[in-house]
């Protein structure tokens, strides 16, 4: 066949059209996933989607795909009967591919925790988000500074820090640890900034109880709940809640104590000074309350311990500088940050989407296999606004102005169901995949019945070119 | 053909004969355990699997060793009946590394044990995965576990409870009369074992039978305890039939004795012996789809959710393919190629049990109640039997290249042309099986495609294949070539199906994961991989001297 007649498209086509291309892309995509895997395996899945499935190279082959599906189709033109399968397969996976390029750009796929009992109205997200409020009087706070950071991908250094701008100063996320055990610990701040702290222990012969309290603000009330009894961390009022209680107001030196009896709230039973090491007894239980550490002024801080891979226990957390002094900050928490007249509270988060109505979980119920823990099945009883009470189920999902939410897990503690954990969904891309599915099944389907004229074309050619 | 059909006679007989021998009705007394009833018989082979790694010991039946443990633990005291297998661990309990049967106090005295527990609780609380060693630290705790709780009688909960989802209640929390029951049991069970050892036939009928109506009597006390839960007869006794059975050992001896037939056809060139292997391997066939029936039966759903399960219907599947192919093309070797792979495949997962798990076990609540999930695993691994076939094929393919390339080369033709049909077979369902998953995963999860590593590996398994399909298309590979691909793209395949559960170890898939054999597994691959280098390379220098 003379090639100098062809249309200059056809020659520019022709090599993006080759199946050694094709073979090619096959065996890269087959490579990178399998990498993505052995990544997911030794990391987990959101290591493995960062390093692997969501960079360049994936994209780069992906969109590499595409061009030769196009190239390879527009080459066979015009189309003869024969052509129907592979231009069905062909088109089938542009269709899914064009599917989930919506999902990606457009979608949402986030989770959501509800206790028993609860409702919620955000999702979480995966992406991450570094946000800053302000505030001059340290009581209404604005936000002044919100970004999606990726950390994972583009981690900070002290050399290559990233910067938040403040009032007059900068904040400098430092250094990023992708898995770390945390452990609290309280340690003291500059006066007058910052709440008090207090480690008490409560002891009688069968009860011995340590813990920390630390306000949240400078004359801001903390308590500690142990079901009998209650520990307050703050002013004394006048009058009690109708339960025992002691509340523990900070001074400079010590706290002053009172302590509340459930029959009596009216007045105190007793009231006294306490320093760090006293000891006094408040009267119920034959309990002894004593104080092992009192900070007029305290700040709660993070021990890391990094590890080289993740756990279920294990969270990210980034590490910020302001003003001489660093801070870890855990993933999904946030730190307190005062100057001489402004406080900024830095928060380092997955991102949370409001979807606008309440989600609240009615009831929860697991069946589990007649005499073991293993579940059998489990299911959510939950409602939303102008809508009766809806099963949710593994299989069995909820639709809900345009969302669909799964049941996908729950939370126990002590073999008792506490929450229930759903996966909120909505996928633009769907109608896409599910066509580009159904076409490409049309055309393995037609493979079988067309293959052999395929297979003598073949044969045809390569006897014509061994001539 | 008479003998034949006597052994399958014999085959058949055996085992239902054995139900009514005399002693024996204690193998079907109900039992809770491992969220299920079942017969007294399957637990006690499950527990003795896991102590002892097989399901009898010195010959006797694993319920009489189960029994005698609650019954007399002191006498087990100094039997060596607890099987470690790893080195590491022996060496931590400074043990003898070349023995693998220990006594219970060679291992739980050792002061070293309590130190392996604490290292394992240490690992659980830190909530971290557990690499083999662990795994096995872990065996050895459950062995130690399971022990104690048969000898003390709290894991044998043979008394059906208030309510249908509750515990049973155990030996030790019996009411009056149900332990006067049970004591009967053991006094006749105790004479029974007694007087079998001496082996006076007329008093061990007599002493079984003793021993049957006292389990009647105690079943009958439990029944009274709450009757509707008592009710499992049919079920009960369909599974002893399927363990006595053992349809898939029956099925393999037969696929194997059809693929020798078939070997001495060509052997003594006798193409009348076709007939026979059709019938041999029709048999074994008709064994395999029988026990997988059972076992479909026995757990009312598709047995196709663990490593065992896919192992036996991707079998069956293939002898299906090779039969189709068989019956297309006529070349003979097709149906060879199924019974060898066949044969290969029941054979491993009858001697694996503790890789591949035969015990018949509850399904974890993503899978229940799911008509997805049957047909999109279902799909799925019957392409990866399509493609044992092909792999099968390859290694008969690369035997004709040894014999000679140029003497062969209309046979080679053949297989290359059996080759890319399975191939085919194997795309047209692994690409809709991969989608059905797909939507599975869309309508449970919300996720069409979530890079889950099982579905990914399934993918690139899909790739490879593809890959071939058109090189060859292209022309970049010839016969050689596609039968080299045959055997090594199935490497993706055995990645897919058994590296993803058992190496990798991540991902939703969570509840088909296991441990073990990575080593055999790894060392077939190799082997073959060898294989086909070691023909390319003789070919080359046959061309070169040529």
């Amino acid at each position: 066949m003379p090639t100098n007649t062809k249309p200059l498209w056809r020659r520019i086509n022709k090599p993006l059209a080759s199946l050694k291309l094709a073979v090619v892309i096959i065996i890269s995509l087959g490579i990178i996933t399998a990498v993505g895997t052995i990544v997911e395996s030794k990391y987990d899945a959101t290591a493995a989607k960062k390093l692997v499935y969501d960079t360049v190279w994936m994209y780069g082959v992906m969109g590499l795909l595409v061009i030769n599906l196009v190239a390879v189709m527009l080459d066979r033109l015009p189309w003869k009967k024969r052509h129907a399968s592979f231009v069905f397969a062909h088109i089938g996976i542009i269709v899914l591919l064009f599917g989930s390029v919506l999902t990606m750009q457009f979608g949402l796929d986030g989770s959501m925790r509800v206790g028993i009992g609860d409702s919620n109205t955000f999702v979480q997200t995966p992406e991450t988000d570094l946000v800053v409020y302000t505030s001059f009087d340290g009581d209404r706070y604005s936000k002044t500074f919100e970004k999606e950071v990726d950390f994972f991908k583009r981690p900070p250094s002290v050399e290559k820090p990233y910067s938040i701008p403040a009032f007059n100063d900068e904040i400098k996320v430092i250094d990023y640890v992708k898995y770390a055990v945390a452990a609290k610990k309280v340690i003291p701040a500059e006066l007058g900034k910052a709440g008090a702290g207090l480690r008490f222990q409560v002891q009688n012969p069968n009860v011995n109880v340590i813990e920390w309290l630390v306000q949240k603000k400078q004359g801001g009330m903390q308590t500690h709940d142990f079901g009998p009894a209650q520990i307050h961390l703050g002013a004394i009022p006048v009058h009690g809640q109708g339960k025992n209680e002691i509340y523990l107001s900070p001074t400079k030196d010590g706290l002053d104590y009172a302590v509340f009896h459930k029959d009596n709230n009216v007045k105190p039973f007793k009231k006294g000074f306490v320093k760090e090491g006293d000891v006094f007894e408040p009267g119920w239980m034959g309990i002894q309350f004593r104080v092992l550490r009192y900070l007029p002024s305290a700040t709660e801080d993070w021990d890391l311990e990094p590890r080289e891979r993740p756990t279920p226990l294990t969270t990210a957390a980034v590490k910020i500088r302001f003003a001489g002094k660093d801070h870890w900050v855990l993933l999904n928490d946030m730190v307190k940050l005062f100057t001489d007249n402004s406080v900024y509270l830095l928060s380092y988060s997955n991102r949370r989407i409001d979807l606008g109505f309440p989600l609240k979980l009615v009831n929860f119920e697991v069946e589990r296999y007649q005499g073991s823990t293993q579940a059998k099945e489990y299911m959510s009883q939950v409602s939303v606004p102008n809508m009766p009470v809806t099963k949710i189920s593994m299989n069995e999902p909820m639709k809900y102005r345009g969302l669909t939410i799964y049941q996908a897990s729950f939370q126990e503690e002590k073999g008792v169901p506490v929450a229930s954990v759903f996966s909120v969904n909505k996928d633009p891309g769907r109608f896409w995949k599910y066509l580009g599915s159904l076409i490409m099944s049309i055309g393995i389907v037609l493979l079988f019945y067309f293959k052999h004229l395929d297979f003598k074309l073949l044969k045809n050619k390569q006897d014509q070119s061994k001539k | 053909m008479k003998k034949i059909f006597l052994l399958l006679f014999v085959a058949l007989m055996g085992p239902l004969s054995a139900i009514a021998k005399p002693g024996e009705a204690l193998r079907a007394m109900p039992i809770q355990d491992g969220g299920r009833i079942k017969p007294f018989d399957s637990f006690s082979r499950e527990m003795l699997e896991i102590v002892y790694g097989k399901t009898k010991y010195e010959k006797r039946a694993a319920y009489e060793i189960i029994l005698t443990w609650m019954l007399s633990p002191e006498a087990w005291q100094g039997k060596k009946i607890f099987e470690v297998r790893n080195h590491q661990i022996l060496k931590a309990l400074r043990l003898n590394e070349e023995q693998r049967y220990f006594a219970g106090e060679e291992l739980f005295a050792n002061e070293k044990f309590g130190t392996l527990r604490q290292e394992l609780q240490a690992k659980r609380q830190a909530q971290e995965k557990l690499d083999p060693y662990f795994q096995a630290v872990q065996r050895l705790e459950n062995q130690y576990i399971i022990f104690a709780e048969i000898a003390s009688g709290r894991m044998m909960k043979l008394v059906p409870g208030k309510d249908a989802h509750g515990d049973w209640v155990a030996i030790p929390d019996f009411n009056e009369a149900q332990q006067t029951a049970f004591l009967v049991l053991t006094k006749e069970f105790v004479t029974y074992i007694g007087v079998a050892e001496s082996g006076d036939k007329a008093k061990v009928t007599e002493a079984g039978n003793a021993l049957d109506k006292a389990v009647k009597s105690f079943e009958d006390v439990a029944r009274a305890a709450n009757p509707a839960l008592y009710d499992h007869d049919a079920k009960i006794k369909a599974e002893i039939h399927y363990s006595d059975l053992h349809p898939f050992r029956l099925a393999y001896i037969f696929y194997l004795l059809g693929a020798m037939v078939m070997l001495l056809m060509w052997a003594l060139s006798k193409p009348g012996f076709m007939k026979a292997a059709w019938i041999l391997l029709s048999i074994g066939f008709i064994f395999h789809t029988y026990g997988f029936g059972l076992r479909m039966y026995l757990m009312d759903r598709a047995p196709v959710t663990n490593m065992y399960e896919t192992v036996i219907w991707v079998s069956w599947g293939t002898l299906l393919f090779a039969a189709i192919l068989e019956r297309i093309y006529k070349f003979g070797f097709t149906l060879f190629a199924g019974a060898l792979v066949g044969t290969v495949a029941l054979v491993i997962a009858d001697f694996a049990p503790t890789v591949l798990n035969p015990a018949l076990e509850p399904l974890v609540a993503v899978l229940r109640s799911n008509y997805w999930l049957t047909i999109h695993v279902m799909t799925i691994t019957i392409s990866y039997a399509a493609f044992f076939l092909a792999f099968g094929l390859g290694d008969v393919g690369l035997i004709y290249y040894l014999r000679g390339e140029e003497k062969h080369h209309d046979k080679i033709k053949a297989i290359v042309l059996a080759i890319y049909r399975s191939m085919q077979i194997g795309v047209a369902f692994l690409a809709p099986g991969i989608i059905l998953g797909g939507i599975w995963a869309d309508y449970s999860w919300g996720r069409f495609w979530g890079w889950d590593p099982k579905e990914t590996w399934a993918l690139i398994a899909l790739l490879g294949y593809l890959a071939v399909l058109h090189a060859r298309l292209a022309g970049l590979i010839k016969n050689f070539g596609m039968i080299a691909s045959g055997i090594i793209t199935f490497s993706l395949v055995i990645m897919a199906w058994y590296g993803v559960n058992f190496v990798l170890g991540a991902g939703l898939h969570s509840y088909g994961f296991g441990a073990g054999g990575v080593e055999y597994v790894s060392a077939f691959v190799a082997v073959h991989i060898l294989f086909v280098i070691y023909v390319a390379v003789l070919r080359r220098g046959k061309k070169t001297e040529a």
